[in-house]
């Protein structure tokens, strides 16, 4: 269910509904919603399934590709759909789902990937109510009211008893014996990316103290926010709040990593792209954590590489890729290029080397910067340990390794207009290419490539 | 998901030999000098295993990212130096069942006859040991053999004929052709082992015509392009040859007399010793001296290293005002054979020309690296990559003792040694690349080139372990056989004794065809 605004969006927000509800549980967050965002309510139980985290993900999946448009996207998941969330994220990561485009999450009081810590009482009580088509009126009001902090309004609380009433009765039995309890993990694995995680000090075992240990494991940047006087209903309960931190989240992703644009990403979701195009490109357009501690060189080497790169791939107005931060990365991984200068040590220690001494006689100055890149590829300088040949083969190695880390991201492969990527894919035929002169291109080609339109051959 | 997912030892009757089963024949290395002789011996019924350092890659395995797809390249560091050091990595090695034919250009000029008596005619680098007429049959089983398709009408060689139909021509083979014509340049559609119709490839089944890709240099996934892997190696282990890969040799024995016993390789972090009564290193012009210097075998003149050869491979770029696109389509589908032997040249020897299409982080490396671009201009030269058209060169290189291959005191990874590679360029490649980039530079503007940009560069890895007759100043006989230790042959790139001005892979894999026939009639 799109929300109403025909305003230009810049991203889509997914929202994946928790137990007993469905899209229109977004309702009020997407009223809520900053323009920018398209908000897309997507029912998980309709189909009366929940005995799997991959059933429902399936589900999921499904209907973000019918409405994906191939612009960034962020999951918020509510509960159940917040284990759901974990397992969307963790398929769309690995290229095998025909989507591109995820940016981050906001979760609401997620179910973890492991079994939902559910008191056995509470959850045979639940189950007594789903033993008909439908729960019964006063047992959806006695649900809803047993998960929220204080009463709603009436007709808030009308709507969500309307909600629960309408799933099928056998998805909460489905999911309390079974999808609630699997076990996730592996599914899942670790999910790299920018997170909020929004919890109420008054819901008990998915609350804002259960939250930070329930995470942990599988959202290394997640962002734990405390909310007073809130239950475990957070769209019915604070969706002004949500709706606030899903702009926020934007703004702090769109602010951290270029975008990339559109008609690109859906050649990329499309079945032109091989699965391990797509997991690759998936990966490298998250936006990097600025903030995280460093694996191979030190606090102060990174800000000296980050001063280095805006000088060296300079990449204009806007959001940009942390080289430094890739570039560490890769010196963490022992990444090379398969060679290195003679005289120049090995990778990290040439890096280090290198960057302290650079550090050492940074100028202030924009000019005097420059000149001392000129000084670094025409001579080098002495540092610790490397004589100015070496630290000049160094500098060649990190020039290229830092535009190695910026071409590599899609958005970069987009403004310089290459799609080349798109060959092969997951089609019962592979994708070649109609046509190869100069000065056309083929209808699925983004439309910046070519002024005379040929159709592909398929 | 599509992509061809046959592996060499998916093959279910490949024969399995013991370690201690000594077998006729151990080959090193699965590229284009291991893989045809180890079908040939295999054919001719002998006991033959190939050890290949890197894995079995189903080629649904390749993919067209570059940065990921050097997992068929030869990753650990070479250490290069020199006034010109090469690049190694995705420039210059393979790793894999397949060797370096994963990642090759499949560009298969014929060697010219000149170029095999450089030395008599010119009085300056080498002579090749081998008749031209004889290797030229040997370069017609393998055209057979592979798949190659070019011109119907070669004007460099009207006798010769192409299997198969030249591929399709792309934006920047559009550019190099109107440019010679402009110029009355003789240039046209290039011999390369991509097929241009389907072909049944005896032992191994279907393989397809093209589908215009343009990442072959990252692993073709279909079979249009010819390795080693989807020819030679499958009709070996038909034949009863076995291939091990993940099998990284790094020990040579020998038996008093100093023939060899057995080599030693690591695979799956133990060792194995695998005993045999011959022994072919086909490692590639880098591995094989490594190994040799690294062993102390067949180096008793101390040739083994010195005069490493790498072609001149200098670009010149044009920007157009259309987009030319060239990373869609075979990369360098036109060739000029013009310049072999230029007549105001002010050099010995001569090279080749090809358009060039190319991948973006390839293009972007020749920017820094060869260019010397940073910042804006190197951000606004990334930006005309669509727009931009090339012409490359294969220019000869002559043998200088200067120039060469030694052990490192740093250890790789594999335990071995790093190689150093020192390479300067002498002054007669400087004059050949002089010529070459002017040459193109007026290719390009004759086409209608905007601006135009040289990018330097040098490819292949030629001549540390070379071939002569004279046992005082070469590791090998003009059979492949080292003239120290008499069940041991070399067969691959590094035994040319001069670079030639064509690409080399075609030339070796007919060099193994030989030395393969030589091995059996001296049996």
């Amino acid at each position: 269910m799109p929300s109403a605004a025909n305003h230009p969006h810049e991203c889509t927000v997914f929202f994946l509904p928790g137990l007993g509800l469905d899209a229109a549980s977004v309702g009020a967050i997407a009223a809520a919603a900053d323009p920018r965002l398209r908000v897309v309510g997507i029912d998980l139980l309709d189909r009366g399934r929940a005995a799997s985290v991959d059933d429902l993900a399936d589900t999921a999946l499904e209907r973000i590709a019918a409405e994906a448009d191939g612009a960034p996207f962020l999951v918020c998941g509510h509960s159940l759909g917040g284990k759901v969330a974990a397992r969307v994220m963790a398929r769309v990561l690995a290229g095998t789902e025909r989507v591109f485009g995820l940016a981050g999450a906001v979760l609401l009081a997620p179910s973890p990937p492991t079994p939902e810590p559910m008191p056995g009482d509470k959850r045979a009580e639940m189950l007594a109510t789903a033993q008909g088509e439908h729960l019964s009126r006063e047992d959806a009001a006695a649900f809803v009211a047993a998960n929220v902090a204080a009463p709603l309004p009436a007709e808030v609380q009308e709507a969500a008893i309307d909600a629960v009433v309408r799933q099928p009765a056998s998805a909460w039995r489905e999911w309390l014996t079974a999808g609630s309890l699997e076990d996730a993990t592996s599914l899942v694995g670790v999910l790299d990316l920018p997170v909020v995680v929004l919890a109420g000090d008054a819901d008990e075992a998915l609350g804002a103290d259960a939250q930070p240990d329930l995470i942990a494991d599988v959202y290394p940047r997640a962002r734990v926010e405390r909310m007073p006087g809130v239950g475990h209903l957070l769209p019915y309960e604070a969706p002004e709040r949500v709706a606030a931190v899903l702009a926020e989240t934007w703004d702090a992703i769109r602010t951290a990593a270029p975008v990339v644009p559109a008609e690109w990403g859906r050649v990329i979701a499309s079945s032109r792209v091989d699965v391990a195009v797509r997991r690759t490109l998936a990966h490298r357009a998250i936006a990097d954590d600025r903030d995280r501690a460093p694996r191979s060189l030190n606090r102060g080497q990174v800000e000296t590489l980050r001063a280095l790169a805006a000088l060296l791939v300079p990449q204009g107005d806007g959001a940009t890729i942390d080289l430094a931060t890739r570039i560490d990365d890769m010196l963490a991984e022992g990444g090379t290029d398969g060679w290195r200068p003679l005289g120049s040590p090995a990778d990290p220690i040439a890096y280090a080397r290198g960057l302290d001494a650079i550090a050492a006689v940074w100028p202030s100055e924009v000019v005097e910067q420059r000149n001392l890149v000129v000084t670094l590829i025409t001579d080098g300088i002495d540092a610790d340990g490397v004589g100015a040949d070496g630290i000049r083969s160094w500098f060649e190695d990190a020039r290229n390794d830092l535009l190695r880390m910026w071409l590599a991201h899609p958005a970069s492969l987009a403004r310089i207009g290459f799609d080349g990527f798109a060959v092969g894919g997951t089609a019962p035929q592979p994708a070649g290419w109609a046509t190869i002169a100069a000065g056309e291109r083929e209808t699925w080609e983004p439309s910046e490539l070519g002024q005379t339109v040929v159709e592909d051959a398929a | 998901m599509t992509g061809d997912h046959r592996r060499v030892t998916d093959h279910p009757g490949m024969q399995r030999f013991d370690l201690d089963e000594v077998v006729d024949v151990v080959v090193v290395g699965t590229g284009a000098g291991g893989a045809p002789l180890l079908a040939r011996l295999a054919e001719a019924g002998l006991r033959v295993v190939a050890l290949e350092a890197g894995p079995d890659f189903a080629p649904s395995e390749f993919t067209p990212d570059e940065l990921e797809s050097t997992k068929i390249n030869w990753m650990s560091e070479r250490l290069s130096g020199g006034d010109d050091p090469t690049a190694f990595g995705p420039n210059n090695s393979g790793y894999g069942v397949g060797g370096s034919t994963l990642h090759w250009g499949a560009f298969t000029p014929r060697p010219d006859a000149r170029d095999l008596r450089l030395r008599t005619d010119t009085g300056q680098g080498r002579d090749w040991p081998i008749d031209h007429a004889e290797l030229i049959r040997y370069i017609e089983r393998v055209e057979s053999d592979i798949g190659v398709s070019g011109p119907a009408h070669y004007p460099w060689d009207p006798a010769r004929s192409y299997a198969y139909p030249p591929v399709r021509r792309n934006g920047s083979s559009d550019v190099m052709i109107r440019g010679c014509d402009a110029l009355g340049i003789t240039a046209t559609d290039g011999p390369a082992a991509i097929l241009t119709r389907d072909r049944d490839q005896p032992h191994y089944g279907l393989r397809p015509a093209t589908l215009d890709n343009g990442d072959i240099h990252q692993g073709d996934r279909f079979g249009a392009k010819a390795t080693t892997a989807n020819t030679y190696l499958p009709a070996a282990v038909a034949a009863g040859a076995e291939v091990r890969p993940d099998a990284f040799v790094h020990g040579i024995e020998r038996d008093a007399a100093g023939k060899v016993t057995a080599v030693v390789y690591r695979s799956g972090g133990a060792d194995h010793r695998q005993r045999c009564a011959a022994l072919v290193l086909a490692a590639g012009g880098v591995e094989t001296p490594r190994l040799l210097l690294h062993t102390g075998v067949a180096n008793a003149n101390g040739v083994v290293g010195r005069g490493f050869m790498a072609h001149g491979g200098v670009q010149v770029w044009g920007t157009f005002d259309e987009p030319i696109r060239g990373y869609r389509g075979y990369p360098s589908s036109i060739i000029s054979e013009d310049f072999v032997r230029p007549d105001d040249a002010d050099f010995v020897g001569g090279y080749l020309l090809q358009s060039l299409g190319v991948m973006p982080l390839n293009f972007g490396t020749q920017l820094v690296r060869g260019a010397g671009l940073w910042g804006d201009d190197l951000m606004s030269a990334m930006g005309e990559y669509p727009f931009s058209a090339g012409v490359g060169m294969n220019g000869e290189c002559l043998p200088d003792d200067r120039n060469a291959l030694t052990l490192s005191d740093e250890l790789a990874e594999d335990g071995m040694p790093r190689a150093e590679i020192t390479f300067s360029q002498g002054e007669n490649e400087r004059a050949i690349d002089r010529h070459g980039v002017a040459v193109m530079e007026r290719i390009l503007r004759a086409a209608g080139a905007r601006s135009t940009r040289v990018l330097q560069r040098s490819c292949h890895t030629l001549g540390t372990a070379r071939m002569g007759d004279d046992p005082a100043d070469s590791v090998v006989d003009a059979s492949g056989r080292s003239h120290e230790v008499d069940n041991l042959w070399i067969c691959d790139n590094s035994t040319f004794p001069s670079a030639l001005t064509a690409n080399p892979a075609l030339t070796q894999m007919a060099l193994a065809l030989r030395t393969a026939d030589l091995m059996l009639a001296g049996r």
